[in-house]
C-alpha cells in the first residue's frame, strides 16, 4: 500500500532522509520510531507532498505522490501532530469544509459526520468554534475529520499531544480495529510502549538512515544486549548521541 | 471513546463514495466548499464583534465613518473649487473646457495610482496567502486540483488586499458623482466595474509573486540581496534623468500638466478601460460603457487564467523550495554578521532591553517577508531622491522651497507611517504565544512597552533624519527651515512611534502570527488613521509657520511669538500622541490575562 524507493531529501548540505526503501502492505500498523531530527516528519512530510523529494519514489495505493498527486491524496489520511484548523469554524462546518475538499456523496455526509464526532467524542461541542477547544479537542476533531472521506491509508505524526490516558487508549484501539478491515496505519511516535503494544512492525530511522524494520521481536534482535523495546531503541540510537549532544 | 457507537455504525466500514477524477463538477464543489468556509468564518468573525468592548467597535466605527466622511468631503471641495474657479486657473483655452478636460484627466491619474498600489498590494498579499498562511500545507496535502487550490487562495488574496483601497476610493468617486451631476449610470457602473478592475492587478500581483518565489526561493539570501540592490540602482539610474523641469510659463506648464495626465490615458491601461468607461456613464453614453467594461471583464479573466497557468506550473515547487529553503537556512553566528556588530553596540544597554532588542531583530532580518519589504521602501526612497535632485534647481527659490521641503517632509512621515503600521504596531501582538515566557522573567509589562516603543524611535530616527537631512541638504535650506524639517520629523517619529506601540498593545490580537493580517484588523486601521490625522495636524502646523514668518519678515514684523505658538502646541500635541496611547496599552497589558 505504501511503496517507498530509494526516497531521498536534501536541505542543502544536510541529508535528511537517506535513501530509504520501505514497503507498507495493505492492513499492517506501522511504527515509524527514531531521535528527534532522524527525519521521521521529514518521511511523512514526502508521503503527503508536503516536501518534494530530492530524489527517488513514493507510491501509495500505487499513486506516485509527485506524479499524481491528487488521486494519491484521495486515498490518505493525515494526522500532524499539531493539526491545522480554522478557529472561526464551529467542528461540525469544519467536517462540512472536509466533506467539500473530498466531495463526499452528499447523501451519505450527516450520517457519517454525526457518527465520527461521536466516535471521537466531541459531539457535545460540534456547534461551538474552535477557537475555544482545549488541545485535546482539536486532536480529536482532526481524527474524526481524518476518516470522513474513509481512507485506505492514514498516516499520523505523534497522536497523543493533548489527549488523555483514557482517549490515548480508544484511539489505539480504533486504529487497530481499523487495520482489520484492510486500513494501513503509518505512525511516527515517541511512545515506544505503544508502539511495542500495537505494531506488527517497526522501523526505527536515524540521521535520515533506516536502521531497520521488523517485528517487535525481530527489532529487539537487532540488539547486542536483550531488553526491552526502549532498550534496543537507545542501543540502536546511542552511537550518534554524543555527538548530537556536543553540536547541541 | 464511545465503543457502541463505533462497532454498531462505524462510518469508516462503510463503503467509499469518493469521487475518484477530479471532474469539473468536482472542482466547483472543492471550490465552493473553500468559498463557503471563508464566508461562514466571515460571519463568525462579524458576530464576534458583538462579544468585544463596545468602546472599541464604537471607537473603531465612527473613525471609519470620519475617515470616509472627511475623505468625500475634501473631495468635494476639490472638485467645487475646479468647477467654479477652473476658468481662471486653467484660463481660457480657445472654447475647450479644460475644467473638464483636467477632471477627467484626474480620475485616470486616480486610476492609474490604484491599479499600481493594487499590484504591489498584491505582490505583498499574495506572498502571505499562498506562501505562510497555515491553511496552505493543510490545503497542499488535501485532494485539490492546482487550480482549484490556487482560485481558492487567489479571491482570499483579492479581498484582502483591495478592501482598504476601495474604502478610501469610494468617497472621491461620490464627491465628483455629486458634484458633476453625474447619471445614474456611473454609480452603477461604479459597482459593476470595481471587480474586474482590482482583479487584474490581483492577478498581475499574485503572478510577479508566484514567478519571484520559484525564481528565488532556491537562492541564498546574499544573492537575493544583491538582486534587490540592483533593481533599486537601475531604478534609480532610470529615474535620475527624467523630470527635468525647465522654467515654463503658467500656460506651459498647465498644459504640460494636462499633457502628462494625458500620459495615464494610454489604451492599453486597464485604469484608463475603468476610467472611460465610469466617465461615459456619467454622461450616458452607456455604449460606450459596455464596451470598456466588457474589455475589462475579458483582461480581468485572461489575467486570473495566466495567473492560474502560472500557479499549476511554478506554485507547488516554488512553495516546497521556499521550506525548503526555511530548513536549510543558516542563522548567522552569534558574533559575526552585521547582527553580532549590532549585539556588541548593544553592549551599554542594560539587560532585559538589550536581550529583548536583539531577539526583535533577529526576528526582523530571519523573516524576508517583513525585511523584503523594507527594500521596497527603501526602492522608493531611491526614486524619490532622484527625482528631487532634479527639483532643487527649478524650486530653488523661495516659497517655492520651503513648500517642497515641508511636502518632503510630509512624503517621509507618510513611509514612516506606513513602516510603523506595517513593522512596530504588530510587535505586541506578536509576543502573545511567547508569554508564556516573558510573563514569568523578571520584566515589567511597561518596561516590554517602552522597550518597543524606544526600538521604534532608534530605528525610525535613522531612516527620517537622516532623509531629511538629505532633503535640506538638496534644497539647501536656510538653519530655521532646516530645524523645522528635523523638528516635524522628530515629532513624527515619536509620535507614531508611540502611537504605533501604544494602540498594538491597546488592540493586541494574540491568536494570530501573521503581521500583514494583524495590522489589517481595527487597532491597525485606526493607527494608520491617528497617523495620518497627525501627519495633516504636523503640516498644516509647519505650513502656517512658514507663511506667517515669511508674511511678518516682508511686513517688517516679529514672528517669534507666533512662531513659538505654534511649535509650542505642535511640541504638546506630540507629547499627547506619544504618551496617552502608551499608557492606555500598557494599562491594558497589565489587566489582559493571557
Amino acid at each position: 500500500m505504501i511503496d517507498i524507493q530509494n526516497l531521498t531529501k536534501r536541505f542543502g548540505e544536510k541529508v535528511a532522509v537517506n535513501e530509504l526503501n520501505l514497503q507498507v502492505p495493505e492492513g499492517e500498523f506501522f511504527c515509524y520510531l527514531g531521535p528527534n531530527g532522524a527525519g521521521k516528519t521529514t518521511t511523512i512530510k514526502m508521503l503527503t507532498s508536503l516536501v518534494r523529494p530530492t530524489s527517488g519514489q513514493a507510491t501509495v495505493g500505487g499513486f506516485d505522490v509527485q506524479e499524481n498527486p491528487v488521486e494519491a491524496k484521495r486515498l490518505v489520511g493525515y494526522i500532524p501532530d499539531h493539526p491545522f484548523l480554522y478557529d472561526k469554524l464551529t467542528g461540525r462546518e469544519f467536517m462540512r469544509f472536509v466533506n467539500g475538499l473530498y466531495q463526499i456523496d452528499p447523501a451519505t455526509f450527516d450520517q457519517r459526520c454525526g457518527e465520527l464526532l461521536e466516535i471521537f467524542e466531541v459531539a457535545h461541542v460540534a456547534d461551538q468554534l474552535i477557537e475555544n477547544y482545549s488541545h485535546g479537542m482539536r486532536q480529536k476533531l482532526s481524527f474524526a475529520s481524518c476518516f470522513l472521506h474513509q481512507p485506505r491509508i492514514v498516516i499520523v505524526d505523534e497522536p497523543w499531544v493533548g489527549l488523555d490516558p483514557k482517549n490515548i487508549r480508544a484511539v489505539k484501539q480504533y486504529l487497530r480495529d481499523r487495520t482489520r478491515d484492510g486500513l494501513t496505519v503509518f505512525m511516527s511516535t515517541h511512545s515506544l510502549s505503544i508502539a511495542e503494544e500495537i505494531a506488527d512492525r517497526i522501523g526505527i530511522i536515524n540521521r535520515g538512515r533506516l536502521l531497520g524494520t521488523g517485528t517487535v521481536a525481530e527489532i529487539k534482535a537487532l540488539a547486542n544486549n536483550p531488553g526491552t523495546l526502549e532498550d534496543v531503541f537507545l542501543e540502536l540510537t546511542q552511537d550518534d548521541e554524543p555527538a548530537e549532544l556536543l553540536s547541541a | 471513546m464511545s465503543q457502541s457507537v463505533r462497532t454498531v455504525g462505524d462510518p469508516a466500514r462503510q463503503p467509499a463514495q469518493i469521487h475518484e477524477t477530479t471532474t469539473p463538477k468536482v472542482a466547483g464543489g472543492q471550490l465552493r466548499a473553500l468559498l463557503w468556509t471563508k464566508s461562514r468564518m466571515t460571519r463568525h468573525w462579524i458576530a464576534s464583534v458583538r462579544n468585544q468592548s463596545k468602546l472599541k467597535v464604537g471607537f473603531v466605527s465612527i473613525s471609519a465613518v470620519v475617515l470616509w466622511a472627511g475623505a468625500f468631503f475634501f473631495s468635494l471641495g476639490i472638485f467645487f473649487l475646479f468647477d467654479r474657479f477652473g476658468e481662471q486657473i486653467f484660463g481660457d483655452n480657445g472654447g475647450v473646457n479644460i475644467t473638464d478636460v483636467v477632471l477627467n484627466r484626474m480620475l485616470s491619474v486616480m486610476a492609474l495610482v490604484i491599479f499600481m498600489m493594487l499590484i504591489v498590494s498584491n505582490v505583498l498579499v499574495s506572498f502571505a496567502t499562498l506562501y505562510r498562511a497555515r491553511e496552505v500545507a493543510y490545503l497542499i496535502q488535501a485532494p485539490l486540483a492546482p487550480i482549484v487550490f490556487f482560485l481558492g487562495r487567489f479571491v482570499e488574496c483579492l479581498s484582502f488586499s483591495s478592501w482598504g483601497l476601495l474604502f478610501l476610493g469610494s468617497p472621491v468617486m461620490v464627491a465628483y458623482g455629486l458634484q458633476r451631476e453625474v447619471q445614474p449610470g456611473f454609480y452603477i457602473a461604479l459597482l459593476v466595474l470595481v471587480v474586474p478592475f482590482v482583479t487584474i492587478p490581483a492577478a498581475i500581483g499574485t503572478t510577479i509573486t508566484i514567478g519571484i518565489v520559484r525564481v528565488f526561493s532556491g537562492l541564498k539570501r546574499p544573492a537575493i540581496v544583491a538582486v534587490a540592490l540592483i533593481a533599486i540602482v537601475f531604478l534609480f539610474l532610470f529615474f535620475r534623468g527624467r523630470g527635468a523641469n525647465p522654467d515654463l510659463s503658467q500656460a506651459e506648464t498647465v498644459q504640460a500638466i494636462v499633457a502628462a495626465m494625458g500620459q495615464t490615458q494610454t489604451a492599453l491601461l486597464p485604469s484608463h478601460w475603468f476610467a472611460t468607461a465610469v466617465l461615459q456613464a456619467a454622461v450616458g453614453h452607456l455604449g460606450t460603457t459596455a464596451f470598456y467594461g466588457l474589455v475589462l471583464l475579458a483582461n480581468a479573466l485572461m489575467a486570473v487564467l495566466l495567473a492560474s497557468v502560472a500557479a499549476h506550473f511554478w506554485f507547488y515547487r516554488g512553495w516546497t523550495s521556499l521550506h525548503a529553503a526555511d530548513e536549510q537556512r543558516k542563522p548567522s553566528s552569534v558574533k559575526g554578521g552585521a547582527l553580532g556588530l549590532i549585539e556588541r553596540l548593544l553592549a551599554p544597554v542594560r539587560e532585559p532591553a538589550r536581550s529583548l532588542i536583539i531577539k526583535d531583530l533577529r526576528m526582523f532580518w530571519r523573516d524576508p517577508a517583513q525585511w523584503s519589504q523594507f527594500l521596497i521602501f527603501f526602492g522608493i526612497m531611491a526614486l524619490y531622491l532622484a527625482n528631487m535632485r532634479q527639483s532643487g534647481g527649478f524650486f530653488g527659490e523661495e516659497p517655492y522651497r520651503s513648500w517642497i521641503a515641508i511636502l518632503n517632509m510630509a512624503a517621509t512621515m507618510l513611509i514612516l507611517a506606513t513602516l510603523t503600521t506595517r513593522f512596530v504596531f504588530p510587535l505586541i501582538s506578536l509576543e502573545g504565544r511567547r508569554f508564556w515566557i516573558l510573563g514569568l522573567a523578571p520584566l515589567r509589562i511597561r518596561s516590554l512597552v517602552r522597550q518597543k516603543f524606544w526600538l521604534s524611535v532608534v530605528l525610525s530616527s535613522l531612516f527620517t533624519v537622516t532623509l531629511g537631512l538629505i532633503s535640506g541638504y538638496r534644497l539647501e535650506l536656510q538653519a530655521f527651515e532646516l530645524f523645522l524639517t528635523l523638528f516635524g520629523i522628530g515629532a513624527a517619529t515619536l509620535a507614531l512611534s508611540g502611537l504605533a506601540v501604544g494602540l498594538g498593545s491597546l488592540y493586541p490580537n494574540f491568536e494570530e502570527d501573521n503581521p500583514s493580517k494583524i495590522t489589517s484588523g481595527m487597532g491597525g486601521t485606526l493607527n494608520f488613521i491617528l497617523s495620518l490625522a497627525f501627519i495633516i495636524m504636523v503640516i498644516v502646523g509647519q505650513t502656517f509657520v512658514v507663511q506667517w514668518r515669511r508674511a511678518a519678515v516682508e511686513s517688517g514684523g516679529d514672528p517669534t511669538m507666533a512662531v513659538a505658538i505654534v511649535l509650542g502646541a505642535l511640541a504638546l500635541a506630540t507629547l499627547f500622541a506619544t504618551l496617552v496611547p502608551l499608557r492606555a496599552g500598557m494599562r491594558n497589558l497589565e489587566r489582559t490575562e493571557f
